[in-house]
Formats: structure tokens, C-alpha cells, sequence
């Protein structure tokens, strides 16, 4: 073996675990709050689109633009940079949550509304000629099956935000992607460690990924077709 | 219904946010301490310099991937040439140096914010950045070289860059000079990018800091490049500080002589360079 092939292998194998500690103890536990709750108020937001009322939909519709129409680095930026000079300063982490969060919120909105409204309307007079509320009717019978049509985008989304993390960086918060950035500056070899970065984030997506098709399998019993 | 469907869903909304607020528990510890808020019932510091000394620290912005001035080394642990000099000064005020890394397109807006009380991070003393920042006297002199491929023989000078094409990142003065000489302008992110560009022949040249080129030299002696030459472009570097700090920027100062003064500047240059880099 070459002595740089040997070096390689080396380095490889000494920045594994410092990487995958970074991945586990901040890329993770950011991925599941922020995906959390912004799927929270993906649903609620969804449901306001839906809603009779105007001015509910007209502010629904107003987030959704804002959040999609920015880059997501500008919105952490003015959380992070911006709010202290109206005087809230937010820590880091709260700070990558809350943009993650309001992301998350603004495009799984579409994903919910579009789930719910490819449930066909024969499921929603059913449910009302057997005397349901409209809330029981959503709750009952609309969700579930609006559930299972949404989980493999959802899932797309949920698998996104893994990667989308890195840019909390740029919020001072360091997860997997800038401790690899950290360790190829240390070692002037970035192609290898950012393979090794891409290594392990394919493992979290992997781990998803599976836990998708259990859901999967799971939202199978509200399948009315 | 209609009432019931809109709570529903404002029930969620709020939720999430209120979550948001929460879930992440106490405000840290890099709170920043530095703003002109007066806490009630507390007499302020009257300036950032009693702020840092009554809170027994200052707050530092680097990036913690340059090497070898902010770097993580073997151990994990932040290390390098400006994190030193960082801890000496903040040291010899009386207090402790604690680190926030950051991007450099996160720095002046980090310093702006008050996320932090200076940057130690090799930053160029330059007049459009005196204009809104104070540094503190020079800490550091780098000069810069014209790195080419090992087998390159028609690259001997910055004048032969007129055509070829140059690695330079677009905020630093470096792109300036590789324009004067004719050069073609290709942007970078950062030093390693430089390098990689480089070595697999899709620039022609770059012109960097001979520091970092040494230590990639000590690190990878194998690497295909050398220099060809060196510019006449001595940048001084220093520590910098918000606006209107004169007693801190003065108390760094005099922690900076007294550092050259006493030897301890030395060590720590020699450490990471093997020679005097304040000139």
C-alpha cells in the first residue's frame, strides 16, 4: 500500500467517530425537532388554507409565499442576525429550529392540502349522511387516508431537511457537515472527508428511509382503494 | 364547525410556535452580554471593556477551519495562531476567551449583532473596514505568494498572469492583485478549495498566504504545487471590535506589546510558523 493511500485511510478512520458524534448529537436531534414541529404547522397551516374563513386562508396563503419565495440562509440570518437589533437575541439551536421549523411548515402545508384534497368528496358526504360534523368528519375519516397519501412526499421533505441542516452552520451552530469541513481544513483533504460526510449522512437517510416503508405499511389499513 | 375547524387549526399553529419557543430549553450561555440593555435593578458596566472584565469573558468569532490560525486540531479541540494570540490578550486583561465559531459570511454580521465582542480570525487591516469596525494594532503580517502547479513552466511571475486564470476568493484583496496583472477571475470559497482547483487543472494559478501554503506544505509534503513568486503585498492583520470600545481595543493593545515585549508573541509564533511573523 502507498504511504498516501495508507495517510488516507488513516485520517479516514480517525475522523469517523468525531463525525459521526457531530451527526448524532446535532444534525439529528435538529432534524427531528425542527421536522417535528413544523409538522405541526404544516397541518395547521394546511387547514387554514382549507378554511372558510378569509382572512384565516389570505394569512396562510401570505406565509407560505414568504417562506418559499426566500432562501432559507436569509431567513436564518435575519433570526439569528437581524432579530437583536429589535432586541430578541436567540441562541443557536433555537434559533436553526425555529427557521428549520418554519420551512418545514410552509412546504408540508402543500403536501398536507394536496393530500387532503385528493380524498374524494364521496368520503365527505358519506360521512355527513351518517350524521357527522365536518370536524368528525375531517378527524375520522378525511386525516387517516389524507395521512397515507402524504407520507411518501412528507417522507421527501423529512429526508431534505437531514441535508438542509448544514446551513445552520452559518448560524454558528456546528452539526455534521461543518465538523467536516472543520476536520478537511485541519488536513487539507476535503474530497475524502466530504465523502466521508456524504457516508454518513446516506446511514441517517437510510435509517429513514426504512422507517418510511414501516409507516408506510402501517397507513395501509386506511387504504379505500 | 366552521369556528371549530379554524380553532383547530390556529390550536396547532400555535402549538408548533409555542413548542418552537420552548422545546429548546433556557437561553445558553452566548447570550449576548454586550448589548446596552440595562438589567433592572443591576448598575451597567459603563463600558465593553468593565462588561467583559464583570463577566469574567469575551466572546471571540472565528471560523475554526483555517488552519493555521483557527483550526481544529488531532484532539478536537479549537487551536491555532489567532486562537492563541485571542486567549494571551484575553488573559492578560484578567479574563477567559471563549470561542464562537462561525462562517466568515456569519463574522461582521456576528460582530454587528453582538453575538460576539471581537474577531480573532485573521482579518486584514483595510480601510473600508476601519470605517465601520476598530482593529487593534497588527498582530500578524502575511505575505502572500503565487502558487502554480508543480510541472507549470509558463507561469514564473505575477505578470505571466495576464489571461490565465486565477483562484481568488472575491472579498480578499489578493483577487485585486491577480486583476491588475491581467488574471481571469475565478471565485473560491476558501483556501483547500484553492488548492483542489488547482492540482486538478481547472485554474491555472492562485495567489494566497504563504502561511497557509507552508502548512499544507508540512502536512501534505506530496502535494503537486509550488511557488513561483511572491508579492510585494505585506497585509497586517488585527483583532477586531465593534465601534466605540476605545478602552478595550486599548486594553488589547497593551496586552499585544507587552506580549512582543516579554517573549510570550514569539513563542506562539514560532510554534506555528518556526519564525517571528509580526513583521
Amino acid at each position: 500500500m502507498s504511504e498516501r493511500t495508507e495517510r488516507l485511510l488513516h485520517i479516514f478512520a480517525d475522523s469517523f467517530m468525531p463525525l459521526l458524534h457531530a451527526g448524532v448529537a446535532f444534525t439529528v436531534p435538529l432534524t427531528l425537532i425542527s421536522f417535528a414541529l413544523g409538522l405541526l404547522l404544516a397541518t395547521g397551516t394546511a387547514l387554514a388554507r382549507l378554511s372558510e374563513f378569509r382572512a384565516l386562508s389570505e394569512l396562510a396563503r401570505f406565509y407560505v409565499w414568504i417562506i418559499r419565495g426566500t432562501p432559507l440562509l436569509v431567513q436564518l440570518f435575519i433570526i439569528f442576525y437581524g432579530l437583536p437589533s429589535i432586541g430578541i437575541t436567540i441562541d443557536a439551536f433555537p434559533a436553526a429550529v425555529i427557521g428549520f421549523t418554519l420551512s418545514v411548515g410552509a412546504y408540508g402545508s402543500e403536501i398536507i392540502r394536496a393530500a387532503i384534497i385528493s380524498i374524494p368528496k364521496g368520503q365527505w358526504e358519506a360521512a355527513f349522511s351518517l350524521g357527522q360534523t365536518r370536524l368528525q368528519a375531517l378527524r375520522r375519516i378525511i386525516l387517516p387516508q389524507a395521512a397515507r397519501v402524504s407520507v411518501p412526499p412528507l417522507s421527501n421533505s423529512f429526508i431534505s431537511l437531514v441535508k438542509d441542516t448544514s446551513l445552520a452552520a452559518s448560524v454558528t451552530f456546528t452539526e455534521l457537515f461543518q465538523k467536516g469541513q472543520q476536520i478537511s481544513a485541519a488536513v487539507y483533504e476535503p474530497l475524502l472527508i466530504y465523502c466521508e460526510v456524504a457516508l454518513i449522512y446516506l446511514l441517517f437517510c437510510t435509517v429513514l428511509s426504512a422507517l418510511q416503508r414501516q409507516l408506510e405499511k402501517y397507513f395501509e389499513r386506511y387504504s379505500t382503494v | 364547525m366552521n369556528r371549530r375547524w379554524s380553532s383547530l387549526c390556529l390550536a396547532s399553529v400555535t402549538a408548533a410556535m409555542l413548542l418552537a419557543g420552548t422545546a429548546c430549553g433556557k437561553k445558553g450561555d452566548n447570550t449576548n452580554n454586550t448589548s446596552n440593555d440595562t438589567g433592572a435593578g443591576t448598575t451597567a458596566p459603563s463600558n465593553l471593556l468593565e462588561t467583559v472584565k464583570a463577566n469574567g469573558e469575551i466572546t471571540v468569532g472565528t471560523e475554526g477551519t483555517y488552519a493555521p490560525f483557527t483550526f481544529h486540531g488531532k484532539d478536537g479541540k479549537l487551536t491555532g495562531f489567532d486562537v492563541e494570540i485571542a486567549e494571551e490578550v484575553a488573559k492578560r486583561i484578567g479574563i477567559k476567551a471563549k470561542f464562537i465559531e462561525t462562517k466568515w459570511d456569519g463574522m461582521l454580521a456576528g460582530l454587528d449583532a453582538k453575538r460576539f465582542d471581537m474577531v480573532a480570525n485573521e482579518v486584514t487591516i483595510r480601510d473600508d473596514r476601519k470605517a465601520k469596525y476598530d482593529f487593534s494594532d497588527p498582530y500578524i503580517v502575511s505575505k502572500s505568494v503565487l502558487i502554480v502547479q508543480k510541472d507549470n513552466t509558463t507561469i514564473k511571475s505575477l505578470a505571466d498572469l495576464k489571461g490565465k486564470k486565477s483562484g481568488q476568493s472575491l472579498t480578499s484583496n489578493l483577487a485585486d492583485i491577480a486583476k491588475a496583472n491581467g488574471a481571469q477571475i475565478v471565485q473560491i470559497e476558501g483556501f483547500n478549495q484553492a488548492i483542489d482547483l488547482l492540482t486538478s487543472g481547472r485554474i491555472d494559478a492562485t495567489i494566497n498566504d504563504k502561511l497557509s501554503f507552508l502548512d499544507l506544505k508540512k502536512q501534505r509534503p506530496d502535494v503537486p504545487i509550488k511557488v513561483v513568486a511572491e508579492t510585494n503585498d505585506a497585509s497586517p492583520s488585527g483583532l477586531l471590535f465593534h465601534k466605540g470600545n476605545p478602552e478595550l481595543v486599548a486594553a488589547a493593545n497593551k496586552a499585544l506589546t507587552d506580549m512582543k515585549a516579554d517573549g510570550t508573541y514569539l513563542t506562539i509564533s514560532k510554534k506555528y510558523f518556526g519564525e517571528d511573523v509580526s513583521k
